[in-house]
């Protein structure tokens, strides 16, 4: 149901996405920021429900707030004439990448765990036909 | 549980819808500009660049009205300059003809005035005449191709008449312009006319109307129109 909703949630949002009105050079560096910020959420997000501790609250209140802030703090960096982004762009691809390689891990135990269980499962019966 | 599960789905796919539209409006934005001439030089300073490359255009703007101003001044001040020189102008030609300077050419009269065996012509005739056509409104007159100007004197010395200090002889050709009819007019009146009263005194008058006389500017060698005295009032 969660992934039906995805799905159809990223086919309106392509839809709007292309035809609402070009944003302002100006004001592109400010939105690709909050869309790092998202993404990261979104990883986070992906993380926890993964490890069983996903918390909706959580999720929402950071995607909105790192987004809010990741824009504020580039506004900020403009005004004092330091590239604050940057940092902003280190730290939220950093987790994403750390957040990128605990679902890769997950994914990989449970699929070695898996195998494991299927041979063990194998070899059990092998010895259950050889007993009979 | 199944309600649970509804608002999170609601709020992931709204979250999507946001993220993903926001996404692909930043990617047509950075489609869209052209990157490599903006990226050369950073916004700062293309707005500083655009800031002043605005101040000079704004400074030149300036420098050019002002300059367009001081031109127009300058052209008012050559205009006025050519107006009061051509005034001075039409007034010197005017008080040249005032004075009898220049050649002047126009419709009047030229009266004959000739001695014959009785009679003799004198000064005080011609006098008398210059009078005459003063008076019926002559703007230049000459005799015998001597300018009478307002310094002229017409005297008789040793019976020899002498017009701006120079001899003159008859016959006398006296030459008019004025007003056609008021000059003829003026000298042919009936018995108190002058040619009527001086042909009744038996001298030899005649008078034709002519439509284009030139009368000769002032050129005696004497200095009359030099004031040695005569300076101007204040």
């Amino acid at each position: 149901m969660i992934l039906i909703a995805i799905i159809i949630g990223c086919i309106i949002g392509a839809i709007i996405g292309i035809n609402i009105p070009t944003i302002p050079y100006t004001y592109s560096g400010y939105l690709a920021i909050a869309i790092v910020a998202a993404l990261d959420s979104v990883f986070g997000g992906i993380t926890s429900t993964l490890k069983k501790n996903f918390d909706m609250k959580i999720f929402i209140s950071g995607f909105f707030v790192n987004a809010i802030l990741a824009m504020a703090l580039t506004y900020l960096g403009e005004k004092l004439n330091v590239d604050i982004y940057l940092a902003a762009v280190i730290v939220f691809v950093g987790r994403m990448f750390n957040n990128l390689g605990t679902i890769r891990r997950y994914y990989v135990e449970k699929i070695t765990t898996r195998k494991i269980i299927a041979k063990a499962e194998a070899t059990i019966k092998e010895a259950n036909e050889e007993n009979k | 549980m199944n309600k649970e599960k509804i608002t999170m789905a609601t709020v992931v796919g709204i979250v999507c819808i946001l993220l993903v539209s926001v996404m692909f409006a930043q990617f047509r934005t950075v489609e869209e500009t052209d990157i490599e001439g903006i990226e050369v030089a950073r916004e700062e300073e293309l707005r500083t660049m655009i800031a002043s490359w605005k101040a000079k255009y704004e400074e030149t703007s300036q420098k050019v009205q002002e300059t367009n101003k001081k031109i127009n001044e300058y052209q008012e001040k050559a205009e006025s300059v050519e107006e009061t020189a051509n005034l001075l102008n039409e007034e010197l030609a005017q008080t040249n003809m005032l004075v009898g300077k220049t050649d002047v050419t126009g419709e009047g009269i030229i009266v004959h005035l000739s001695d014959n065996e009785n009679k003799q012509i004198e000064e005080k005739d011609l006098l008398y005449l210059i009078n005459e056509l003063r008076l019926a409104g002559a703007e230049a007159i000459s005799i015998n191709d001597k300018r009478i100007v307002n310094m002229t004197e017409i005297v008789s010395v040793n019976e020899t008449i002498l017009i701006n200090t120079e001899r003159v002889t008859a016959p006398y050709t006296v030459k008019a312009i004025g007003n056609q009819k008021y000059l003829s007019s003026a000298l042919s009146l009936k018995n108190s006319g002058y040619i009527d009263i001086y042909t009744s005194l038996g001298k030899t008058i005649s008078m034709s109307v002519e439509k284009n006389i030139k009368i000769l500017a002032y050129n005696s060698g004497n200095n009359l129109m030099k004031f040695k005295y005569v300076k101007e009032a204040k």
